[in-house]
């Protein structure tokens, strides 16, 4: 009982943290201009490089992978911020549990990056007239929901670092990009060299955006549910061994010290 | 006068050395550059469009230097504390942002080496048909416009936090505007209007013709009108920095934005 009031708790706290900081117009900014930006360039690239009649993976694809400003930017910043904030000795010299903690950090963000994925979805519709009408909107939607946690996986994993480093943040953005890359976002991976197929195979989004992709054009769930199961497997992976790393991390802080060390 | 250069030169040698050290400097111009100049290659593969993989994965990390950390310099010295004692200093505060932006367009510039190094070295591609004279002169323009913008964002990101966030969240918008990896003559007429009232879209254009792009070779007409506007911005700039230093004064919450 007493963790599950942790984990509402530490839920409540973070939604009032990431509010608290972000004004309205600077919330929506990266709510918004964000998705219509990333959204615009790369099916306008993709358009460029192989036609209009591909609009629709750029579109999607990039749609999907909003998910990761909250499950990678979001997450990671949020386990990291305590130590710039100077918060993350009193966090460590609590004696709350930390599988709950840890997870209380990244669920506020599996929330606003469903919503964030939403948000891209209704501007791929409008920008470029992405047809869902085959589409199961039920299992899509349970698509966006399965990738935005495996997301979060990723995230509390290369969160964790920030326990023992200072430049987490660098971290976040160089994985943010490459899953542009690797993810069958804007190349499938089918094209990629086989080295990157087998990174893509590791990572999460790769089997959840091809699931939703495959949704998109009519598939049911008996036909994506092995991508879909693949995707929360590896969102599991990652969660586990980030909460592994915490604990470790966390160790080695406060054998060295570093829990102040800004 | 000269003090001023001497300050601004100060600004920039203490900008440069901690810049130097900065992670995230550092993956701006040399990993964030590669990362699309990667993905640009995959999907425009070689032939006549290589130009706007490499290129265009320079530019990228050259804006993101001049809009992050240039733009962004008087917002980090708010973090540091250190805001204050620079405004309460005898130097007006656009000397001290122009020393620390030149550092901040060296290292951008720095990006198109490893965009040009990752195009050669992975993909055998490089670029070619380049006209040095027009290409060296339309990439002083673009410096000039993306200087002129950062000294213009700068004090807004002072008075405003959400100023940096909006910028931010619309940074690959600009890459669209800028036709930084694909030509603006690509996208819907009205944003086409958009993109024209954006100094560095004439610069980036003169640059990509000036690799053979074709869009004919109006290089005057182009670089009349990205500096032009940069002009324009520097004006607007000017009185964003006065309001800066009123509003700065007369309430006293200058570290608290």
């Amino acid at each position: 009982m007493n963790s599950v009031r942790i984990f509402f708790r530490t839920c409540w706290f973070q939604y009032r943290a990431m509010f608290n900081w972000a004004t309205p117009i600077g919330y929506l900014s990266y709510k918004f201009l964000q998705p219509v930006g990333q959204i615009l360039f790369f099916t306008e690239l993709g358009i460029f490089a192989t036609g209009r009649s591909n609009a629709l993976y750029f579109a999607l694809g990039n749609a999907l992978q909003l998910t990761a400003i909250n499950g990678i930017f979001g997450v990671v910043m949020s386990v990291g911020n305590e130590r710039q904030f100077g918060t993350l000795p009193i966090l460590l010299g609590s004696p709350a549990n930390r599988l709950v903690t840890f997870l209380g950090r990244a669920f506020v963000h599996v929330l606003d990056g469903i919503a964030g994925v939403a948000v891209g979805l209704v501007l791929a519709v409008v920008m470029f007239q992405i047809d869902l009408s085959h589409a199961n909107l039920g299992l899509l939607a349970m698509c966006v929901g399965i990738i935005s946690l495996s997301t979060a996986g990723l995230g509390l994993m290369f969160g964790s670092l920030s326990l023992i480093m200072r430049d987490v943040f660098v971290i976040a953005n160089a994985v943010y990009y490459l899953l542009l890359v690797f993810c069958g976002i804007n190349i499938p991976v089918s094209r990629l060299p086989e080295w990157a197929q087998v990174i893509s195979t590791a990572l999460p989004l790769t089997r959840g955006v091809e699931a939703a992709r495959e949704v998109v054009t009519g598939a049911s769930l008996a036909k994506v549910s092995g991508l879909i199961a693949g995707e929360l497997a590896i969102g599991l992976a990652y969660a586990l061994i980030g909460y592994a790393m915490f604990r470790w991390l966390e160790h080695q802080a406060r054998r060295g010290g570093l829990q102040e060390a800004y | 006068m000269t003090a001023y250069v001497r300050a601004a030169a100060r600004a920039f040698e203490m900008s440069m050395k901690l810049r130097a050290v900065n992670p995230f400097t550092n993956f701006g111009w040399l990993v964030f550059p590669l990362i699309f100049v990667i993905l640009g290659l995959a999907l425009l593969g070689g032939g006549g469009r290589t130009a706007y993989a490499i290129l265009g994965g320079g530019l990228l990390g050259y804006w993101g230097m001049a809009y992050v950390e240039g733009a962004n310099e008087i917002q980090n010295e708010r973090w540091s504390g250190t805001l204050e004692q620079i405004m309460g200093c005898p130097t007006p505060l656009a000397v001290i942002v122009v020393g620390k932006l030149c550092s901040s367009l060296l290292f951008g510039a720095l990006s198109f080496l490893p965009a040009i190094a990752v195009g050669y070295f992975a993909f055998h591609q490089s670029l070619q048909n380049i006209d040095p004279g027009p290409f060296a002169v339309s990439f002083l323009v673009l410096t000039f416009a993306f200087f002129c913008m950062a000294v213009t964002l700068a004090p807004l990101y002072a008075m405003w936090r959400w100023a940096f966030s909006v910028t931010n969240g619309f940074e690959i918008g600009v890459y669209v505007l800028g036709g930084f990896m694909f030509p603006i003559s690509h996208l819907p007429s009205w944003l086409q209007l958009v993109a024209s009232g954006f100094a560095p879209t004439w610069a980036v254009r003169s640059l990509y013709a000036a690799t053979g792009q074709p869009f004919g070779h109006d290089y005057a007409l182009w670089w009349a009108v990205s500096i032009a506007l940069s002009c324009a911005y520097l004006v607007i700039g000017w009185f964003l920095y006065r309001m800066v230093d009123v509003r700065a004064r007369a309430t006293g919450q200058l570290a608290l934005a």
